[in-house]
């Protein structure tokens, strides 16, 4: 046994926590109405964009699910005077990299590319926002591959698990009820006309919101900004109705996969919107009871059982209010009690509320997210995207740190009462049925109801 | 030429440290490199080195489990380890305050750890780490054949042969002693190399790591078994693993250069542009033009004691892997035979050295590179001769590099669907 030094006697003493500064923004207006925000770092020799269109799957209806990202996806297959391989092969030779898609509440062109280079791929991004080809042939291709990848999600019992809570928690009728990506079914009613309608609705400088960062000069980059984006003409945006309001959901859902080795398990209940005042003490809670290694159900479902690799818990904060979910994916045996403990930490949040342990733990890591955040050029993207995306003020990372720092015991307290109710969550199971539903049964909860793996109830 | 700027110094106990100050945001990276992989076992023992990292969560002498999560989260940090066939590592990152803590928990990990681990910690994190096979590979669709590879393509004396997650069997067989000797014989400073990267200065951060790493004392480098010879199939092998997956998938591997040895660089070129992306040869083929494939993949899995080039496609609905197997093999042996272009070299080249650039923006990936080139070369400063390898191929050097590897045996494994319940 070695024998150790004072020094390592006891724990060094932590200094104050560093304050967070954000990079310094520049934000100005394209005279076609566009927001741009502009944030240099030099740390690496690139630059990082985001483009985030205000509308994504959250508009899709229920039976054309996989329209925003279809329209997303279809952008870069042909544009101006380049081919859909002409586009890549371009892209390639700059060193860029070029990526589209739709989340629920927006589209994205997001580009990285060295310094060098940047503003020859930016022409090619230019060309693929504003004159995308959107060619049958390559629609005809693009669908196919789209259609098989839904079927694909089929082999992945994370991905089905999260198409069934969708379903579950949101209801038949509401956009988030349905995968961004879409079912074969949906998508095989989509045609080109309606990508072709959602890009001239929606694909809009007015509806939209740039964010570069990185290593750039920024008079030579407005000037390339404005000469570039000149032809991206404004028009008015479609608006969509409200959605649904939340469904009645049965108890526990269970997907079969027989002969599964693990379970892999969701709770889903209702959560709130991005512009909750909630939002940051929920952001807290959640940090608490399954947003970091040491929170509650990790260590009760990782480090005191051995149940799983991993448990955790997230708010998916949405334009319109979105899910509550906690997850792990356990030992098939270990199921029931699994899920036992699952629901006794969702109740120990009431009956056990945040110590003030727990509370700096929550607070200084959420701060220490947003630093990290912030520590590149495509995190700044991201942070800055999502601030243009909800249309928040570009000191948001200090007023959600201000926010942290006001949320008391007192509030976490509340916030659990009024968003955590075990009672009220919905389970849902991928999993070998005949071999957990015996042990589901004897922790009192109801019959399962068995779902298939694109959220249709059997 | 691009530099990662650093300091560097070893410690009496034989300790490698390198400080790389970046006072761009308020953060510090720990990042400690263990020179010891899965390719360290024995048969028998698999999946040690991994099991052995997730043990070094369970508490050390001073900050007794689960100390050494709940301080750094305390403060914002977060951590985690990874293992490969090559070496294991260790990292923090979070706000600059919390550097003297990092550096005193994997001191006292260092110094104290089988002293403290117990019977109950070791079957704990069994239990975890067969929860991640699980999870990583027997629930995943096509991981069984990710755990065939390597068994195929490497004899079983070969330490490439076991894949790091290691057997059930070997996990579940794993005792407390074990675990102790297998401390005694890797973890030791002169087995180590320590990098502290972020918003600290040079002459404080060098004497915080000597002060609790500095009294560590002396041992030597641990005996290593000798370099087995370059693994070679005799014969080509065909095998048929059954998954429960929707479409089928054909991987074809071949032994190729171990990690920087010459060949190399221009494999994972010769990769690129087979398969590297929308531009790729197999991709233009086989998605974009025949329409038989839903994706496809090529790439130099680049490793100390040997590598293997793999390729492959999977089938779309209504196509076999008869047919991907030919269209595949039609685009190698043209490949083989003509190279590259000059537009598709200088696109693989640009493309990598682009992806390059772009992983040097957060800090712990510098950090981690810094310790890569330690381990591998013996010096930090590695990232001119590692990006040189890559703008002195031609067109030739690519298509040579690639015809030597195409002419070994291969191995051709099938991953069909599992026949549907009645």
């Amino acid at each position: 046994m070695i024998a150790t030094p004072d020094t390592m006697a006891t724990a060094p003493v932590v200094g104050p926590l560093p304050t967070v500064v954000p990079p310094q923004a520049t934000r100005f207006a394209l005279e076609n109405g566009l927001e741009v925000v502009l944030v240099p770092r030099q740390v690496a020799p690139i630059v990082s964009a985001a483009l985030m269109i205000r509308s994504g799957a959250g508009i899709d209806s229920p039976e054309k699910a996989g329209l925003a990202s279809l329209t997303a996806e279809m952008l870069d297959e042909g544009a101006g005077a380049r081919d859909a391989l002409g586009i890549a092969e371009e892209l390639e030779r700059l060193g860029a990299d070029l990526w589209l898609g739709s989340g629920r509440d927006g589209s994205q062109l997001s580009l990285q590319a060295p310094r060098e280079t940047f503003a020859e791929a930016l022409d090619i991004a230019a060309d693929v926002l504003i004159r995308p080809r959107l060619g049958a042939e390559d629609w005809e291709r693009v669908v196919s591959d789209r259609r098989t990848a839904c079927a694909q999600r089929r082999d992945q019992p994370e991905a089905v698990v999260s198409v069934v809570s969708d379903r579950v928690l949101f209801g038949d009728d509401h956009p988030y009820g349905r995968p961004a990506e879409g079912l074969e079914r949906t998508i095989d009613r989509l045609t080109l006309d309606d990508i072709r309608g959602f890009h001239a609705g929606h694909w809009r400088p007015n509806h939209a919101f740039l964010v570069v960062a990185g290593d750039f000069d920024e008079t030579t980059l407005r000037a390339r900004l404005d000469s570039v984006f000149a032809a991206w003409r404004p028009a008015p945006v479609p608006t969509s109705p409200p959605p649904p309001p939340w469904p009645t959901r049965p108890r526990l859902v269970i997907v079969d996969r027989p002969g599964a080795p693990q379970s892999v398990v969701r709770l889903v209940a209702p959560g709130t919107d991005r512009l909750s005042v909630d939002r940051s003490g929920l952001a807290m809670l959640n940090a608490i009871l399954g947003g970091s290694f040491t929170s509650r159900l990790n260590f009760n479902l990782r480090e005191k059982n051995g149940f799983t690799y991993g448990a955790s818990s997230s708010f998916a904060f949405l334009h319109h209010p979105g899910s509550f979910a906690a997850r792990a994916a356990v030992f098939a045996e270990s199921t029931a009690p699994a899920v036992r403990e699952m629901l006794a930490e969702l109740a120990g949040l009431r009956e056990r509320p945040a110590t003030a342990e727990e509370h700096a733990k929550a607070r200084a890591t959420l701060l220490m997210r947003v630093a990290e955040g912030l520590s590149t050029t495509g995190g700044i993207a991201a942070t800055f995207g999502e601030i243009g995306l909800y249309d928040l003020p570009l000191d948001e990372p200090l007023r959600f740190a201000a926010a942290l720092e006001r949320t008391t015991a007192d509030d976490l307290r509340e916030l659990a009462v009024r968003y955590i109710d075990p009672d009220a969550a919905s389970i849902v199971i991928v999993g070998d049925r005949a071999a957990i539903e015996p042990g589901l049964r004897e922790l009192g909860l109801p019959a399962a109801v068995i779902y298939d793996t694109d959220g249709d109830r059997l | 030429m691009l530099k990662i700027q650093f300091d560097t110094f070893t410690l009496a106990n034989g300790l490698t440290v390198i400080l790389h100050p970046d006072h761009s945001s308020p953060l510090v990276a720990v990042d400690l490199w263990y020179h010891v992989g899965s390719k360290d076992e024995s048969p028998g023992r698999t999946g040690f080195a991994h099991l052995f990292e997730h043990l070094m969560f369970m508490g050390s002498r001073n900050a007794p489990y689960p100390a050494f999560d709940a301080i750094m989260e305390a403060w914002g940090g977060h951590n985690n380890g990874t293992t490969s066939n090559d070496r294991t590592n260790y990292y923090e990152i979070g706000p600059r305050n919390l550097l003297e803590t990092f550096l005193w928990l994997e001191a006292d990990r260092l110094a104290t750890l089988p002293d403290v681990i117990t019977e109950e910690e070791l079957e704990k994190q069994r239990k975890v780490v067969l929860n991640e096979r699980r999870q990583s590979y027997e629930n995943r669709p096509y991981g069984r054949a990710e755990l065939a590879i390597s068994e195929a393509m490497y004899p079983p004396d070969h330490p490439y042969h076991w894949p790091t997650i290691g057997s059930h069997a070997d996990v579940e067989a794993a005792t407390v002693a074990d675990v102790r000797a297998f401390f005694d014989r890797f973890y030791r400073p002169s087995n180590a190399s320590l990098v502290v990267a972020g918003d600290f200065e040079p002459a404080a951060g060098r004497a915080l790591v000597e002060r609790y790493f500095g009294w560590l004392p002396r041992r030597d480098p641990p005996v290593r078994a000798a370099r087995p010879p370059d693994p070679r199939l005799h014969a080509d092998v065909e095998m048929t693993l059954t998954d429960r997956v929707q479409l089928p998938r054909l991987r074809l591997a071949w032994h190729a250069p171990a990690l920087f040895a010459p060949d190399d660089a221009d494999l994972d070129l010769a990769a690129h542009v087979l398969g590297g992306g929308k531009s790729s040869r197999l991709y233009r083929a086989l998605v974009f033009e025949q329409r038989i494939a839903q994706d496809v993949f090529a790439y130099q899995g680049s490793q100390i004691l040997g590598s293997l080039f793999q390729a492959g496609a999977t089938a779309k609905p209504g196509h076999d892997l008869d047919e991907i197997g030919a269209a595949v093999d039609a685009e190698l042996v043209r490949f083989a035979a003509e190279g590259p272009t000059e537009e598709e070299l200088e696109r693989a080249r640009n493309t990598h050295l682009a992806d390059f650039y772009k992983g040097l923006d957060y800090l712990q990936t510098r950090a981690d590179l810094l310790n890569h080139y330690q381990h591998l070369l013996g010096d930090p400063d590695g990232v001119g001769r590692d990006l040189a390898r890559y703008a002195q191929a031609t067109r030739e050097s690519v298509r040579a590099a690639f015809a030597r590897a195409m002419a070994g045996k291969r191995l051709a494994l099938r991953t069909v669907p599992e026949p549907v319940a009645a």
